[in-house]
C-alpha cells in the first residue's frame, strides 16, 4: 500500500470512528470537553473537598498528571483490540495490519487535541501563564507520541496472539495510574527513590515533564527525553517489521483464536 | 480449453492447519486445508463447490493473500490483484452505509477521489435510499446483504475471488445481483466462485473444484463434477431420510 494511501486511510478511519462515536452519545462532541472537566471535577471532589487539602496547587497537579495519562492509556487499551475486533475487514483484504491500531492512535490525537486545549485554559485560569519554555512541549509530546505509537502496535499483537493479554493490559494500565506520580509528586520521594521512579517508569517521567514545562516554567532533562524516544522508537521499528513480515500469521490468530 | 491460456495463479500443494487449542483434533491442531494444488487461468470462471466448513472460506483467503499456507506455495502472476467478495461483512456497524462504503473502496486500493465517485452508483444500484446515511447497525441482514455486494461488484480487480454471495437478500435483489455478476462473469474477468450450491455453480463455471475435508476430490468440467457432488450429497443424506419416514 502506497505510504500516502495509508496515511489517507488512517485519517479517514479516524474520523469516521470519531463521528460514530459522536453519534452514540445524545451529547456527542461535547464529551470532548465534558469529560476532562468531570475528571478535574471529581478530583476536586476527592483531594480538595474530603481530603481537604491545602495546597492550592494541587488540582492543578493532579489534573495535570490525569489529563495527559489519559492520552496515553485511552490510545493503549483501545488498540490492544483493534485488530481482534477489525477481523470482519482481516478475513476481507489483506491490509497492513499496523493500520487498526494506527486509526485508534490517531482518534486518540484529535481528542486530546481538545483535552490539552481544555487542561491550558483551565492552567491559565488559575493564574500560570504561557511562556516560552512551552515550547518544549513539542519534542516532548512527539516522544510521548512515540511511546504510545509503540505501546499500541505491541498491545494490539499481543491481544492478537492471545486474548488474555487484554485482562493483564488494563491490570497494567491501573499499575502505570499508580505508580507513575499521578496522586503524588515523585519529587517528594528521597533523591534515590526519585532516581528509581523517573529511569524506572517513563509515563513518570514524561509527567513530570509537562507539570515541570506547564506549571514551573521549566525545561525538561532533554537527554532523559531522547532516551525514552531512542528506546520506545527501536520498540517501534521491531514491532513494524514484526507486522509487515508476520501479517497473515496475525491474521489467522485473529480469525481463529 | 484452459490449458492454454496463461495462469494467473497457482496453489503447490497447499496445506494450512492452525493451533485451535483445547483438545480439540490432533493435539489441538486443526488441519484446514491438506496438499491442495491447483491452477487459476486467465478469463476463466472457476467454481468451488464443498459441504458448509470443508475449508472454502479458508482456500479463497490462501488465494486472496489474506492467510499464509503453512505448507506449500502460492504463486500469483506478478502485478495482479486477487480481492475477495464475501458476505461475512467487514462493515463496522456504527458508521453509515456511505462510510462503510467508501472505506472498503479505499482498503482495496481506490483514491479517496475514484472512491467518492463509486458512491452515487453504490447507493443506486443498492436501493438503499436514504438509508444509505444511517449507520449499518440499523440496517436488515437483507439490506446488508445488498450493500456489502454492491461495494464489492464496484471494485476492479484482476481476480475476483466470490465466497457465497449470491444466496441472500430478496428475490428481486438477488435476479438483479446474478445478472450483475453474470455480465462480470461472462467478460475479460478472472473469477473464483465459491458456493455449497450445485445449480448455481454449474450455471456459472466453466469448471469446477470439488473441496471436501480439506482436500480437492474431483476437478473438471462443470457439470460432471457438480453431478457427481450433488449425487454424494443425495447419497449423504439419504439414510437420515429414511430414518425421518419411519
Amino acid at each position: 500500500m502506497p505510504l500516502l494511501q495509508y496515511i489517507r486511510l488512517i485519517d479517514i478511519m479516524a474520523r469516521m470512528g470519531l463521528r460514530a462515536d459522536a453519534t452514540r452519545f445524545f451529547l456527542g462532541y461535547v464529551w470532548w470537553v465534558l469529560e476532562p472537566l468531570l475528571w478535574v471535577g471529581v478530583l476536586y471532589v476527592v483531594f480538595v473537598t474530603i481530603m481537604g487539602t491545602r495546597e492550592p496547587d494541587f488540582l492543578m497537579f493532579l489534573a495535570t498528571g490525569k489529563l495527559m495519562f489519559v492520552w496515553f492509556s485511552k490510545s493503549v487499551v483501545q488498540a490492544s483490540n483493534s485488530i481482534v475486533s477489525g477481523k470482519g475487514l482481516v478475513g476481507k483484504i489483506n491490509v497492513p495490519k499496523t493500520l487498526f491500531p494506527m486509526a485508534v492512535v490517531q482518534e486518540g490525537i484529535y481528542r486530546q487535541a481538545a483535552v490539552f486545549v481544555m487542561l491550558s485554559i483551565i492552567l491559565l485560569s488559575n493564574g500560570y501563564s504561557m511562556t516560552a519554555t512551552w515550547w518544549y512541549l513539542v519534542p516532548l509530546m512527539i516522544v510521548n507520541y512515540v511511546v504510545i505509537v509503540a505501546c499500541a502496535f505491541l498491545a494490539a499483537c499481543l491481544v492478537c496472539l492471545a486474548r488474555d493479554f487484554a485482562q493483564l493490559i488494563s491490570l497494567g494500565m491501573l499499575f502505570l495510574l499508580f505508580t507513575s506520580g499521578i496522586f503524588w509528586d515523585v519529587r517528594t520521594l528521597d533523591p534515590e527513590k526519585m532516581k528509581m521512579v523517573l529511569d524506572g517508569n517513563p509515563m513518570a517521567f514524561l509527567l513530570d515533564a509537562y507539570r515541570q514545562i506547564m506549571m514551573h516554567n521549566t525545561s525538561p532533562d532533554m537527554f532523559h527525553l531522547l532516551t525514552i524516544g531512542a528506546g520506545f522508537g527501536a520498540l517501534l521499528s521491531v514491532m513494524v517489521l514484526f507486522m509487515r513480515h508476520r501479517s497473515q500469521y496475525l491474521a489467522l490468530r485473529a480469525l481463529t483464536a | 480449453m484452459s490449458e492454454h491460456k496463461p495462469i494467473v495463479l497457482e496453489l503447490n500443494e497447499v496445506s494450512l492447519s492452525y493451533h485451535a487449542g483445547g483438545k480439540a483434533f490432533d493435539h489441538g491442531r486443526h488441519h484446514v486445508l491438506q496438499d491442495v494444488s491447483m491452477k487459476l487461468y486467465e478469463k476463466e470462471t472457476l467454481g468451488i463447490i464443498g459441504r458448509n466448513g470443508v475449508g472454502k472460506t479458508t482456500l479463497l483467503r490462501v488465494m486472496a493473500g489474506i492467510l499464509a499456507p503453512t505448507k506449500g506455495r502460492v504463486r500469483m502472476e506478478s502485478g495482479k490483484s486477487a480481492s475477495l467478495l464475501t458476505l461475512g461483512l467487514g462493515f463496522k456497524p456504527d458508521l453509515s452505509g456511505r462510510d462503510n462504503a467508501l472505506l472498503a473502496a479505499m482498503l482495496q486500493g481506490s483514491t479517496q477521489k475514484q472512491a467518492i465517485s463509486f458512491l452515487n452508483d453504490i447507493k443506486a444500484f443498492s436501493e438503499l435510499g436514504d438509508s444509505f446515511n444511517e449507520p449499518v447497525k440499523k440496517y436488515s441482514a437483507g439490506m446488508r446483504s445488498r450493500l456489502a455486494f454492491t461495494t464489492a461488484l464496484m471494485t476492479h480487480v484482476d481476480v475476483l475471488l466470490i465466497d457465497e454471495i449470491l444466496s441472500v437478500g430478496d428475490a428481486h435483489f438477488r435476479g438483479k445481483a446474478l445478472a450483475a455478476m453474470q455480465g462480470r462473469i461472462t467478460g475479460d474477468q478472472t473469477v473464483v466462485f465459491v458456493s455449497h450450491m450445485a445449480d448455481q455453480v454449474e450455471k456459472m463455471c466453466d469448471r469446477v473444484i470439488w473441496l471436501e475435508n480439506g482436500k480437492i476430490v474431483a476437478e473438471g468440467d462443470a457439470k460432471e463434477v457438480t453431478s457427481a457432488y450433488t449425487e454424494s450429497v443425495a447419497l449423504a443424506s439419504k439414510p437420515a431420510i429414511e430414518h425421518q419416514a419411519e
